[in-house]
């Protein structure tokens, strides 16, 4: 009989860095809860992150985590996960390093559809480097960089990402623990790019409507709403609400998760090798037919 | 008769000009001769001006060689462009299409105007032969085989190889062309005769360029995955192993951006496959930062740098060797980072597979500094026994050592520390930029990221031992230097033999490795050096600067450094040469 891993073995020694009171803290626990559901064994798990406060969040796992550098997690993630597509990718980070440093890959990782699940956990802020203004920080937000108030619009993750075509959209808040491990867990399991954008409070430089108290009383679940997840416009128009509403739940979910890049090119290559690859030591046969390159 | 021919062709765009090239090189490997080939563009992505040398000779060829022996140019105002890249002088034979009239007076300066100037009707000839003035270049082909000696028959094989698809009208119209090249040439004797030897007991020979040599070189290495972004004049290597790789179980993955390209290449790694990325100047600039990664995490990769003109934008399509300060320093931090060169299309897989071997022993990010000329030329090679190669595999952690207290940074006396990958049970480790202990848990202890910084070096101190990545010719004891990398090494091995012959006593170092600086080999190479020359195609001389860095270079070592798309000639550094042991008497 297979041993049931629990949510304890997915938790490693290291102590976070984050702040008491950090929503971070309740995305962990949630994270630990899903991964025992679904029961891979930590060393087939490839937790990937960026630079950020939540991205210290896989040191806190015992799956083999990368911490890699400000923005450029999605990139990472899919190498790993086409270097190896048996594992289970998962990447997380801040609205920072999602949408503002690594905000160009994003719309590519979800063109290629590579199976992988992304949480962002959006606090509106950069907390890491103490209380700068963030893309997703509403308009007139003052902060120690913006004094007199910001000027631009926030992103909408939600709108972004749909329409660059995720299969699976999603959102919640540590302020309901039991809906946001379903949503990380059906997002894991969602056969293609998944992404969750987790309403993470910043507890020293968030916002006092942004933090567990007000989430409780303001949030709305898409289901209370009867939101169909299959119909994507709906989604769209849901998500349009964001900074304003907030909705958790599934936005969208393809009701027919198209094959990912990952299942494609393991069927390419199980064409062209035949069952066998060919030898390497081979490789440089097809020069010597002078002025010729190799060929087939 | 002669041994050795250098043959360069001019004309815009849909003249033909590089085909004809390719036909050439077709023929003369074809029938044994060592050849190499380089093209010279405008940077127009179709049209311009377009040109080509091919070099042919008996014996291997080294470079593409200084001063012309035969010019062709169909219009003059596109052969002008190449300038110092086709450059005659009056041994030149100079042969240009007749309605384009006489060379214009200041085609050459005094004193280099070729002796020996024939016009032909090219467009004319073709046109009564073939039908159609598009076969000009064949025309070119057959006076080259009439006056020089290049034998029909392979010029005959190349142009079945080009037309067989296109129709047997098609090559039926270029083989009368080729035939009335051969009869003017005939009908008008050249004043001064010259006929090409031709070689005996040849044996089969590839054909390829250095961007071919270099996939085919990581596919042979193992590289199981490549990523990586378009950019002149590297992205051949990209598209080959797209082509390629899959055959042989890999991925490639065209990524959105240069960054995302050695991201994925970095994250292929972690996952525990051989992995690389190519790119060219700024492309490099831009993956900075993750190869900064790749060195603090200790992840094997495998970076092409093709150079070309910079900074910037700079000349894409040209050569220059101006990326060594980047491909050594461009990393904030202490970084080391060893670099190595090829110096010829063949060197390229040597290169290649040691860079391979270099990443994945010592656990690190390994440049290979290419460059347009040597990348994009095309050049006979002699088989490789790749028998001969050693492959080197990461050190996995042992069973014992993944059964319980595995460390994935752990202490040892080489500094190379087993590494573990995703899917391998026991081996969980975090990865990092963020400096770490010997468990992979982020720290900022000073104490600590001194012991890794120490430790990160040390793995790469055996370098400075690996004489084998040095070429060393002439006495030991010689008091003149000529020191050069890439692809001015053909050149500097050229001038080299040259300058022997002439009895100037010289010796020559190429270095394979060109950072970390062997700083003993270099002060033992200098011992007995008064004076001499570090060649190298950049305004900076960045060897020379490097090299002064580690070592005392002798204050009679100088740079002789010029900036790109101006190739060295051997006779002009055999004349500096001359002059500087001179100076020693």
């Amino acid at each position: 009989m297979k041993d049931l891993l629990s949510p304890n073995d997915y938790k490693s020694p290291l102590k976070p860095i984050w702040c008491p009171g950090c929503g971070d803290y309740g995305v962990l626990q949630a994270l630990y809860r899903a991964l025992s559901a679904i029961g891979r064994p930590p060393h087939e798990i490839a937790f990937i992150s960026g630079i950020g406060c939540s991205s210290r969040i896989p040191g806190y796992t015992t799956a083999y985590g990368f911490n890699t550098v400000h923005g450029r997690a999605l990139p990472i993630a899919q190498g790993v996960k086409l270097a190896n597509p048996d594992l289970l990718v998962i990447v997380a980070g801040g609205d920072g390093d999602g949408f503002s440093i690594g905000g160009g890959h994003v719309p590519h990782a979800i063109r290629r559809n590579v199976d992988l699940t992304y949480i962002v956990m959006d606090n509106q802020v950069y907390g890491l480097t103490k209380g700068q203004l963030s893309p997703t920080s509403p308009q007139g937000l003052k902060t120690v960089t913006s004094p007199l108030g910001s000027i631009e619009q926030p992103i909408n993750p939600l709108l972004t990402v749909l329409a660059s075509g995720a299969g699976f959209v999603a959102q919640a808040t540590p302020a309901d623990m039991p809906g946001m491990t379903a949503l990380i867990e059906e997002a894991i399991r969602y056969p293609g790019f998944s992404f969750v954008n987790i309403q993470s409070p910043c507890i020293t430089f968030g916002e006092e409507d942004q933090q567990l108290k007000a989430h409780k009383s303001r949030m709305k679940t898409l289901a209370s709403l009867g939101h169909d997840p299959a119909n994507q416009l709906a989604a769209l128009d849901l998500a349009r609400a964001y900074g304003t509403e907030l909705y958790t739940g599934v936005f969208y979910r393809n009701a027919t998760p198209p094959p990912t890049y990952d299942a494609q090119i393991r069927q390419r290559k199980a064409e062209l090798q035949r069952g066998e690859p060919r030898p390497r030591s081979r490789v440089l046969d097809g020069y010597l037919r002078a002025g010729g390159g190799p060929t087939s | 008769m002669i041994e050795d021919l250098v043959v360069g062709l001019a004309g815009s765009g849909g003249d033909g000009v590089v085909s004809a090239g390719e036909s050439l090189l077709a023929a003369a490997s074809a029938q044994g001769f060592h050849a190499l080939m380089t093209k010279s563009f405008g940077s127009q992505i179709r049209g311009g001006e377009s040109s080509c040398r091919v070099r042919l000779s008996t014996r291997k060829v080294l470079n593409p060689g200084g001063v012309l022996d035969v010019a062709v140019a169909l219009n003059w105002e596109d052969f002008r462009r190449f300038g110092a890249e086709l450059r005659i002088g009056p041994e030149t034979v100079l042969i240009h299409e007749a309605k384009a009239g006489p060379p214009p007076q200041d085609l050459a300066p005094a004193g280099r105007m070729p002796r020996e100037v024939i016009g032909v009707p090219l467009a004319e000839l073709a046109k009564s032969s073939a039908g159609t003035d598009r076969a000009k270049t064949t025309v070119v082909l057959g006076l080259l085989s009439g006056w020089f000696g290049i034998p029909r028959e392979g010029l005959d094989r190349g142009l079945q190889k080009k037309f067989a698809q296109k129709g047997e009208g098609l090559l039926e119209a270029n083989r009368k062309a080729l035939a009335s090249g051969i009869a003017f040439a005939m009908e008008h004797p050249l004043a001064s005769p010259r006929t090409l030897t031709l070689p005996v007991g040849a044996s089969p020979k590839m054909l390829c360029d250095g961007n071919e040599m270099c996939a085919s070189a990581a596919i042979f290495s193992g590289c199981e995955f490549f990523g990586g972004y378009p950019i002149t004049p590297s992205t051949e290597v990209m598209q080959i192993l797209a082509r390629e790789l899959p055959r042989y179980g890999g991925v490639v993955l065209q990524a959105e951006d240069e960054i995302s390209g050695v991201g994925a290449a970095v994250g292929a790694s972690f996952a525990g496959k051989k992995s690389m990325t190519a790119t060219s100047g700024p492309g490099m600039s831009l993956k900075t930062e993750i190869l900064g990664l790749a060195s603090l995490a200790e992840l094997p990769l495998v970076l092409l740098d093709v150079q070309r003109g910079g900074p910037s934008t700079g000349i894409p399509t040209k050569p220059e060797q101006s990326d060594l300060f980047a491909a050594a320093f461009s990393a904030h931090g202490d970084v080391l980072r060893p670099v190595l060169a090829p110096t010829s299309v063949e060197d390229t897989f040597r290169v290649t597979v040691e860079a391979f071997n270099l990443a994945e022993g010592y656990q690190t990010p390994v440049m290979i500094l290419s460059d347009q000329e040597i990348a994009q030329r095309k050049e006979t090679v002699d088989p490789i026994d790749v028998s001969r190669f050693e492959l080197v595999e990461r050190l996995r952690p042992t069973p014992e050592q993944l059964a319980g207290g595995y460390q994935r940074f752990s202490a040892t006396s080489s500094g190379i520390s087993p590494i573990s990958h995703p899917g391998m049970e026991g081996g969980n480790y975090l990865a990092a930029g963020i400096e770490h202990d010997v468990n992979g848990a982020p720290t900022a202890s000073g104490a600590i990221h001194a012991a890794m910084n120490e430790k990160r070096f040390q793995k790469l101190a055996p370098l400075q031992e690996r004489t084998d990545l040095f070429e060393r010719l002439g006495p030991p004891d010689a008091p003149l230097a000529l020191v050069s990398w890439g692809s001015s090494a053909g050149v500097a091995r050229e001038a080299f033999l040259q300058a022997r012959m002439r009895d100037i006593p010289v010796k020559l170092l190429v270095p394979t490795l060109l950072y970390p600086v062997a700083e003993q080999l270099y002060r033992a190479f200098f011992t007995s050096v008064r004076a001499g020359l570090v060649l190298e195609l950049s305004h900076q001389g960045q060897l020379y600067r490097v090299l002064r860095m580690f070592v005392d270079v002798p204050p009679g070592v100088t740079s002789f450094a010029r900036s790109g798309a101006q190739p060295f000639r051997a006779d002009e550094v055999v004349q500096r040469l001359a002059q500087q042991a001179e100076t020693l008497r």
